[in-house]
């Protein structure tokens, strides 16, 4: 575990010491969240904050976690199989597999700095809402908030390993991240309420991860609820996660296993 | 290059380092548009790369594979490397099929062609941190690793700059340095010296010969298809064509592929008497005064028994030495011959 985690680090740090190679790319990066998250506190004011499905939290503040959270869950969709096709590319894949560190591993590591930018992100969002545009968080359960974002992580991971496990195979054509980015806009009650939608179509998101993760963290941060109130999601999250993780990881040992059986692991 | 060593390579308990039994690895063409159009369920056309290799290599050896450009050298690498299944034989380093790929791996460090490799806005040394973590080298050691291999790679000095300024000698040198990371026994090398200028090569070779072999013992295999530095590097070598090996020896071996008698250069004194005796002439040229043949001998014949005619017919002979074809020429033939058949 510890060597697994050494490893970690070591993708981290490599890629942080890529990204700040591009100081400016770095700085308008955080500069455009502030300007978004503007757009956002003004859009939100033409909103009715009575609207159905908010459930009394501000509609900025309701957009804000939606917002935040969406770039963290398309960050674990699409960071694994763009990294394996960018090391792919760069020829760098081949060097790391050629190293002992097994497949797996340089698969999921290769994906942990965009995991803790996108997690800084989120801290910056909430940072830049509470002191610049006054939202009041009210967290009761830290644990509760901490469980959420795990399960959130680890269930997002699945969808992206296996989103990988196609880049590995195929190369291209990524169907996984294009119908899942789709069916989560639409969705995943990151723009707007689930309630907005015809009744028919609403049971769509049961089915996404983020509509569970956006409840727990939504109610967790933003409106003080305990476990007992969010036990209902945090299981149907955990259920999600059981099937969701496990299916990633028999894809991408599947699609591991083909590309070298076709010799095609470090084509691109 | 120089300076100090590493440890040498443990011994491998009398096996061999690598070994290649009935390798055989065909992949399938990938199909343009154009073709999917006109056939949309024909098959895909298959492309034999490997058909039937068997190799052996011994401990500390410095082996060269030779082949032409698609003879199936970089396949051969990517099985003994892990990266590539074989569909029919086995693979073995140290003993150790290469389906276990935890086992074997430890023991291999790869030098690639390709010096797209590494990541270019980081700096060498950031480069070999990152790498010596994949290769489990303690984190005590990994500094005190990095200062060794960038001294012997003389590029101690240059060691901070972003990996795009370097040339492409310094990035196959620290090409090497990132195989050499965790001390492994064996090395794998695919064109090491492939965009490198002369002097680069030159230099590139004498560290392989003096550093890695001789001081080291580590156990090398260059797939390479320059004659000159199999020649200059290799105990043995083997020539691939077409996905088979169609000759394996020492250089000398190799060079005296397909010659069945013994061919001589023979100086003699300026004459115009006939050459006669139990050979074949296959040139005779006077200059200078002096009288230039090559003969072939006979079947059976013995060197004495030419050198006897020659006295016989009362020809001066100033020397005679014993032709080989240079190994360009043998590989030329070798190719030559794969092409009108096995």
């Amino acid at each position: 575990m510890t060597r697994i985690l050494i490893k970690l680090g070591a993708f981290i740090k490599r890629d942080f010491l890529s990204e700040v190679s591009y100081r400016l790319a770095f700085v308008m990066q955080v500069g455009g969240m502030l300007l978004s998250l503007l757009a956002f506190f003004f859009m939100t004011k033409m909103m009715d904050p009575n609207a159905e499905g908010l459930n009394g939290i501000p509609p900025f503040d309701w957009l804000l976690i939606g917002l935040a959270f969406q770039f963290y869950f398309s960050t674990a969709l699409y960071s694994f199989s763009a990294k394996i096709r960018s090391e792919q590319v760069l020829g760098t894949l081949e060097a790391m597999l050629v190293s002992p560190t097994p497949t797996s591993i340089v698969i999921f590591s290769s994906a942990a700095w965009d995991f803790t930018w996108g997690a800084f992100r989120v801290v910056l969002y909430l940072l830049f809402a509470t002191l610049v545009f006054g939202v009041k968080l009210q967290l009761n359960s830290p644990a509760v908030l901490i469980l959420g974002v795990t399960l959130t992580l680890l269930s997002s991971a699945g969808l992206g390993i296996l989103s990988a496990s196609f880049i590995l195979y195929f190369k291209r054509g990524d169907p996984i991240n294009f119908l899942l980015s789709s069916a989560t806009t639409f969705f995943g009650t990151v723009f707007f309420p689930v309630e907005q939608l015809p009744e028919w179509l609403r049971p769509v998101s049961n089915w996404l991860p983020i509509t569970w993760s956006l409840r727990i963290v939504r109610g967790a941060l933003l409106q003080g609820q305990t476990l007992t109130e969010l036990r209902g999601e945090l299981a149907a999250l955990a259920i999600l996660t059981v099937v969701l993780l496990p299916f990633g990881l028999i894809a991408s040992r599947f699609a591991i296993r083909r590309a070298k059986r076709e010799g095609s692991l470090i084509q691109y | 290059m120089g300076g100090p060593g590493v440890a040498a390579a443990p011994a491998f308990g009398g096996r061999l380092a690598i070994e290649a039994e009935g390798l055989e690895k065909t992949f399938t063409k990938k199909r343009s548009i154009r073709e999917i159009v006109k056939r949309p369920f024909g098959p895909a056309e298959p492309i034999h790369a490997l058909r039937g290799v068997d190799l052996s290599m011994r401990e500390g050896e410095i082996f060269a594979l030779l082949g032409p450009n698609g003879a199936g050298k970089t396949t051969l690498l990517k099985i003994l490397s892990c990266l590539v299944l074989p569909d029919r034989g086995h693979a073995r380093i140290a003993g150790i099929d290469t389906l276990e790929e935890n086992r074997v791996k430890p023991l291999l460090g790869l030098v690639h062609s390709d010096e797209r490799s590494f990541y270019w806005r980081l700096s060498a040394r950031d480069n070999l941190r990152f790498f010596a973590r994949l290769y489990d080298v303690p984190s005590r050691r990994i500094e005190t690793r990095i200062e060794e291999l960038l001294r012997r790679v003389d590029m101690l000095d240059a060691a901070d700059r972003p990996f795009a300024d370097y040339s492409s000698g310094m990035k196959q040198r620290i090409a090497i340095a990132r195989a050499l990371l965790h001390d492994p026994p064996i090395l794998l090398m695919d064109e090491p010296t492939k965009s490198l200028d002369p002097a680069s090569s030159l230099a590139l070779r004498s560290f392989i010969l003096d550093e890695l072999s001789r001081r080291d013992g580590k156990t090398i295999l260059l797939a390479t298809h320059n004659l000159r530095e199999a020649e200059a590097l290799a105990d043995q070598l083997a020539i691939l064509v077409a996905g088979r090996v169609r000759q394996r020896g020492t250089v000398a071996e190799v060079r005296r592929h397909g010659i069945d008698r013994p061919r001589y250069r023979i100086e003699l004194n300026a004459s115009a008497d006939p050459l006669v005796g139990p050979f074949r002439v296959e040139s005779d040229q006077a200059a200078d005064g002096r009288r230039i043949a090559v003969v072939l001998l006979d079947e059976g014949a013995s060197w004495e028994a030419m050198v006897r005619a020659l006295l016989d017919a009362r020809l001066t002979v100033q020397s005679c030495d014993s032709m080989e074809l240079d190994l360009e020429e043998a590989f030329s033939r070798i190719v030559a011959a794969e092409r009108v058949g096995p």
